[in-house]
């Protein structure tokens, strides 16, 4: 009986310390486009779903729309069963509650994820959506043919003076030891990014998270600790402005008018990073 | 029951709409016109292939896994005979290869080979030609410099790099539709 009770002192007190440890710092603005992202979640295995708990005590008090997925969205094999135990069930409580998934794909991933109507793809490899003020630009970075280029600069040259996010799997500014930097697709991507004024850049592959020092002007966020998670894994580089690799987390970002605010939240509910970004008017050449 | 169904259905779809079907034009590559040979042949498969119908979105997993499965079957069926060096014959391989270990060699082959480990590059598979590509495995980046010298390819086919091997594989399907064994060094 004592055990019992104790137990269950434990488990009430250790869900105050989340309640009281996981207060929003974004402002709620009235109008504002409010979403999450995470990366590299797709495991089924328990840390995934404390996320997604932390999501939905998260998303009661600032109760945000839609969900970007930075890829590897489903690891291993992509049985109906495993869909549903690697992002079904874990998102439920969220999918029920009208949060929509908007995926792009990493590595891991099985294009043919882009036909799960509840992964927001529209039967495409890489596609755009609005919201508000801000045009998303999610892109498959495992597989950038020019085909994608010549897509990718065609619908950020019509997306205008909105705010424009692009997000993929693969980071070009990363000081995780495992992967690092993505260089390559750097050369290729940050032109177009610099060219038609992309403000801000989401991307996983690296199981922790940082966000990175603007660099040539844009704000680059890396979240691939959904689920994975390669502890301490963080290099001390000169690119990291904040970083977390002690747990998982997941980002959540709030935009109203020219100003975009972000908390990344741990597994346990602690805010491990918050701050504001404002918009720039232009972009360094 | 249903993936019988599905799979009947495809062939069916398939030898009767693969004569009627007007070939899809893979996109030429202005820097590699001597790719031309390969263009042809990638047209014979996509006529095969663009018989099939299209996939859509689906609320169903079970939709979106069996057609993957049936799709595989019913263009392993079409191509039964089909072996490893149909699309990359010798000579459209070595200028594959040429292409692909200049990307390696070149000012940028640093970033290249960089892109490559990344992606998390997977070793020691046995391919064959209609084989599965293993659902459990990542897909190893191919670098976005190599892809630009490279035919262009209609978006249900792609490039991968599975290990030394340079392979052509069906992205519906997971399919292996040809490699050239030891492309990458």
């Amino acid at each position: 009986m004592m055990r019992r009770l104790l137990l269950l002192l434990v488990l009430v007190s250790s869900q105050t310390v989340w309640l009281w440890a996981q207060d929003v710092s974004l402002p709620l603005k009235p109008g504002s486009v409010r979403f999450a992202a995470i990366g590299d979640m797709g495991t089924g295995e328990p840390a995934q779903y404390e996320i997604a708990q932390r999501m939905l005590e998260f998303h009661q008090k600032f109760p945000f729309t839609f969900v970007i997925m930075l890829g590897d969205n489903i690891y291993g094999g992509k049985t109906p069963a495993e869909l549903a135990k690697k992002f079904e069930a874990p998102y439920k409580p969220l999918l029920d509650a009208g949060v929509q998934f908007y995926a792009s794909l990493g590595n891991h991933d099985d294009t043919n994820e882009r036909f799960y109507k509840l992964f927001n793809m529209n039967g495409e490899r890489y596609h755009t959506f609005k919201k508000g003020n801000v045009h998303f630009f999610a892109i498959d970075s495992t597989y950038l043919d020019p085909k994608q280029l010549a897509w990718l600069e065609k619908e950020l040259a019509a997306a205008g003076t909105d705010w424009k996010i692009c997000y993929f799997h693969h980071p070009l500014y990363s000081s995780g030891a495992f992967h690092g930097s993505s260089t390559e697709l750097r050369v290729v991507l940050e032109p177009l990014f610099l060219k038609y004024g992309v403000q801000v850049v989401f991307s996983g592959h690296e199981h922790v998270y940082e966000r990175i020092k603007p660099q040539k002007g844009i704000y680059y966020f890396t979240e691939g600790a959904s689920g994975e998670l390669r502890a301490g894994n963080l290099r001390k580089t000169d690119l990291t402005a904040a970083g977390y690799d002690k747990d998982r987390s997941f980002v959540s970002v709030e935009i109203s008018g020219d100003d975009l605010f972000f908390q990344a939240v741990s597994r346990t509910g602690v805010t491990v990073d918050s701050g504001t970004i404002h918009r720039p008017t232009e972009v360094q050449p | 029951m249903l993936r019988t169904l599905i799979l009947r259905t495809l062939v069916f779809v398939m030898a009767a709409g693969a004569a009627a079907c007007a070939p899809q034009k893979v996109a030429p590559t202005p820097e590699s016109p001597t790719f031309g040979d390969f263009s042809q042949r990638l047209e014979q498969y996509l006529k095969l292939r663009n018989a099939l119908p299209n996939e859509r979105t689906t609320k169903s997993r079970e939709q979106i896994v069996d057609r993957r499965h049936a799709l595989a079957e019913a263009i392993r069926q079409s191509r039964a005979g089909a072996k490893q060096g149909d699309l990359f014959t010798p000579e459209i391989s070595e200028q594959f290869v040429r292409v692909i270990r200049g990307a390696l060699q070149g000012s940028s082959a640093t970033n290249v080979r960089k892109t490559i480990r990344q992606g998390e590059p997977v070793a020691n598979i046995h391919l064959t030609v209609n084989g599965a590509y293993p659902e459990h495995l990542p897909l190893t980046t191919v670098p976005p410099t190599m892809l630009l010298r490279l035919p262009q390819l209609p978006e249900k086919i792609a490039y991968r790099i599975v290990g030394h091997d340079f392979v052509l594989q069906d992205t519906e399907a997971r399919l292996v539709i040809d490699f050239i064994p030891g492309a990458l060094p």
